[in-house]
């Protein structure tokens, strides 16, 4: 039995190859299989492509019926008609326990850009669906990727790695205004600037329910740009900013003004009648758009600048850090013991027939031996019986142990071959 | 019987503690198992030392003591606790729990553990000795939902007061500390106060109704000290209570705050007159001083 895995991802690769060797639609991965199909017949197959990696796992009985590094080379180069130049050093290959553990670590975040980031698993899962739809999974790859699922299912119980968030937009909404609102589909949203960051806090925020989004900006167009993208959004004057912040809730400022935009005074008019009502304030413009001081106005003003954001982002980091080595000391153990489970496979069907062969040696004398002896009773005729089990018994013994040993290290195919020839095991 | 002993569940409680301490260090299934673990188990020895002693006193446990009482409103906020825990593995009820089910276990060891004089009185006819026992339950089961509520409400006020400190402070969440957002920590502080000052109210009216019946056997005078102070509590607790329902959309910092006053206020007057009850005050609800073999 082997199993490999050709790929490349952001460790490997610059992003434009990356981009060049990936299966970004249905129609990529559905021609993808249909080429590998037929030209790797005996192999099974699954194909994991995300912005960050393509992969392509195999695995088959047969040795000789593995697709080589070169060949799965090849195949990216005719698929994607990129010449084999420009990316073949890019190319890694890992396989028999290696591809396990490379898949496991892929599927635990431990691999990603992103440490911890929790997309990936559902990638995985999304790749071993697309390839069992095409038929091009088997044996081998369902008991690797269901192991995968289960491993990361693991690593995410048993440590931290996906605790925390990473980047600024889920940490300002995640960590922060999920612990001061408990809902944010009743929740009024101002933006204030339509930059990008901006965007990416508003998808996040739209994740959580929001549906009333206000946006001002000093240029009315790229306001309305946002609005667009945004159901139910509203773009309003940007001389109504005042009004408009009295009736907010939560508040992403994006700007690239060069002075706040929002002083201390004027926000403390502005609470003066709505002390009860918590605001949250998500100042991610450099150089701030809201006076620091706003922050102490009273109880109900949480107020939270790029720079605060950032800190709890690297203290997540260092966080997750910590937690890589126990993640790989499991994902070592589910290899060893993926592994073991697979070589017991491939030994079992060899074990089995070895045992069978040699009982019906010793039934078949037992007979002769009865038909031979007639005065001998039942009773002698059992006792020969028990005999002869244990005698086959105790000779099989030191060679299935040995390949049990064997297999410890890997599938051995030497000694199975040994096996077959020694004592005429046929397939 | 099986021979179980207030320290047994104490030190149970007292690991299930430093197992919560624990969760600061980093999420660990072993650690939440030793947890849940002893939890349980302080859980089940807690309740077979409420039922020996009701079974020993043939009273239940709201009324054989003032200790058992302690003891009653301890179980069901481990109840709680345990509950919680279940469901959600990474909420930290348990840092604010468990102490105080501590102090409540610890408060119990320095209360009476004899019953209260009215129930021990002989010269009430079997008809009035019936009534007196059910308006004496009704009594003792109404302040002791509506203090389980005060507990709640306590336990949710410290809860908002940390996340507000950590939000305001712009502090990480800390690894295996999470708690709920301040929206939900304030509208259920609004409905443990909403529920627990009429049940204490209720609770305060049934004990009038108590020393009404007993008054010719036990009379009962309204000056003494646990009665007043009792009502002075009361008192507080139904002014708290007015201004939440009168006050529009009060600040959740401030109701926190209110409530750890007007909840801690009550829990430490509740606890030391039951505690001065059991050393000698001259009081209706003194039930003698303590027997140490309740311990052991």
């Amino acid at each position: 039995m082997n199993l490999q895995v050709v790929y490349c991802n952001h460790q490997t690769a610059e992003l434009d190859i990356r981009e060049r060797l990936a299966f970004a639609t249905s129609d990529q991965l559905s021609n993808a299989y249909e080429y590998l199909r037929s030209h790797f017949p005996q192999t099974e197959l699954v194909l994991l492509s995300t912005c960050n990696r393509v992969e392509l796992y195999t695995a088959q009985e047969s040795q000789d019926d593995a697709p080589s590094h070169q060949d799965i080379a090849h195949f990216f180069s005719d698929f994607h008609e990129i010449p084999l130049t420009d990316f073949f050093d890019d190319l890694l290959e890992r396989t028999g326990p290696d591809a396990v553990r490379h898949l496991f670590q892929v599927v635990s975040s431990v691999d990603s850009m992103v440490l911890g980031e929790p997309q990936i698993v559902s990638q995985v899962k999304e790749a071993y669906r697309t390839a069992t739809e095409y038929e091009a999974c088997g044996p081998l790859t369902h008991a690797l990727f269901q192991g995968a699922i289960r491993v990361s299912s693991r690593v995410r119980t048993e440590t931290g790695l996906t605790e925390g968030r990473v980047s600024i937009a889920s940490v300002a909404v995640g960590e922060f205004g999920k612990s001061i609102f408990d809902r944010f589909d009743d929740k009024t949203v101002l933006v204030i600037g339509a930059g990008e960051m901006a965007e990416e806090t508003l998808r996040y925020l739209s994740n959580e329910g929001v549906r009333r989004i206000n946006i001002v900006n000093r240029s009315p167009d790229r306001a309305r740009a946002l609005a667009e993208r945004w159901p139910g959004a509203q773009v309003h004057a940007y001389e109504k900013l005042e009004e408009l912040l009295v009736g907010a809730d939560v508040i992403v400022s994006t700007t690239g003004s060069e002075k706040p935009i929002v002083s201390v005074g004027q926000f403390s008019r502005i609470r003066r009648n709505h002390l009860d009502k918590p605001v949250f304030i998500l100042d991610l413009g450099a150089p701030r758009d809201f006076e620091p001081g706003i922050g102490q106005i009273d109880d109900g003003v949480f107020l939270y600048d790029i720079d605060d954001l950032e800190t709890t982002c690297e203290q997540n980091r260092i966080a997750r850090g910590t937690e890589v080595e126990r993640a790989l000391e499991i994902i070592d153990d589910e290899t060893d013991r993926f592994m073991r489970e697979i070589y017991h496979r491939a030994t079992g069907p060899i074990v089995k027939r070895l045992r069978e062969q040699w009982h019906d040696i010793s039934q078949t004398e037992v007979r002769s031996l009865k038909s031979k002896l007639g005065h001998l009773g039942n009773d002698d005729l059992k006792a020969i019986e028990r005999s002869m089990e244990r005698l086959v018994n105790k000779l099989l013994h030191p060679p299935l142990e040995a390949l049990k040993d064997e297999a410890r290290e890997g599938t051995p195919h030497g000694l199975l071959d040994a096996l077959k020839r020694l004592f005429h095991i046929k397939d | 019987m099986v021979n179980v002993n207030v320290i047994c569940f104490l030190a149970s409680y007292s690991v299930v503690l430093i197992m919560e301490l624990m969760r600061l260090l980093g999420r660990s299934p072993v650690r939440r198992t030793i947890m849940l673990l002893f939890g349980t188990a302080g859980f089940a020895a807690h309740t077979l030392y409420l039922m020996n002693r009701s079974n020993q006193a043939n009273l239940p446990p709201l009324l054989s003591s003032s200790h058992d009482w302690l003891l009653v409103l301890a179980w069901i906020s481990i109840l709680m606790y345990l509950f919680l825990t279940t469901i959600d593995r990474n909420l930290a009820i348990g840092l604010f729990v468990i102490p105080l089910v501590l102090f409540l276990i610890a408060a119990a060891y320095f209360v009476s553990d004899s019953s209260m004089p009215v129930l021990n009185v002989s010269n009430l006819r079997d008809a009035q000795q019936a009534a007196l026992r059910r308006w004496v339950m009704l009594h003792a089961s109404l302040l002791v939902f509506g203090i389980a509520g005060v507990i709640v409400g306590l336990v949710l006020s410290l809860m908002y007061l940390v996340q507000h400190r950590r939000l305001k402070h712009k502090q990480t969440m800390q690894r295996g500390l999470r708690l709920p957002s301040l929206a939900v920590l304030s509208r259920w502080n609004w409905w443990a106060v909403i529920i627990s000052v009429p049940l204490l109210t209720l609770g305060l009216a049934t004990g009038f109704g108590v020393a009404f019946l007993s008054d010719e056997a036990v009379p009962v005078s309204m000056a003494d000290p646990v009665i007043m102070i009792y009502g002075v509590a009361w008192a507080v607790m139904a002014a708290f209570f007015a201004w939440l329902l009168t006050t529009r959309r009060p600040a959740g910092k401030q109701v926190a705050w209110m409530t750890i006053w007007a909840f801690g206020f009550l829990l430490v007057t509740l606890v030391g007159l039951q505690v001065l009850a059991g050393s000698g005050l001259d009081s209706f609800h003194a039930g003698g001083t303590r027997d140490s073999s309740g311990l052991v």
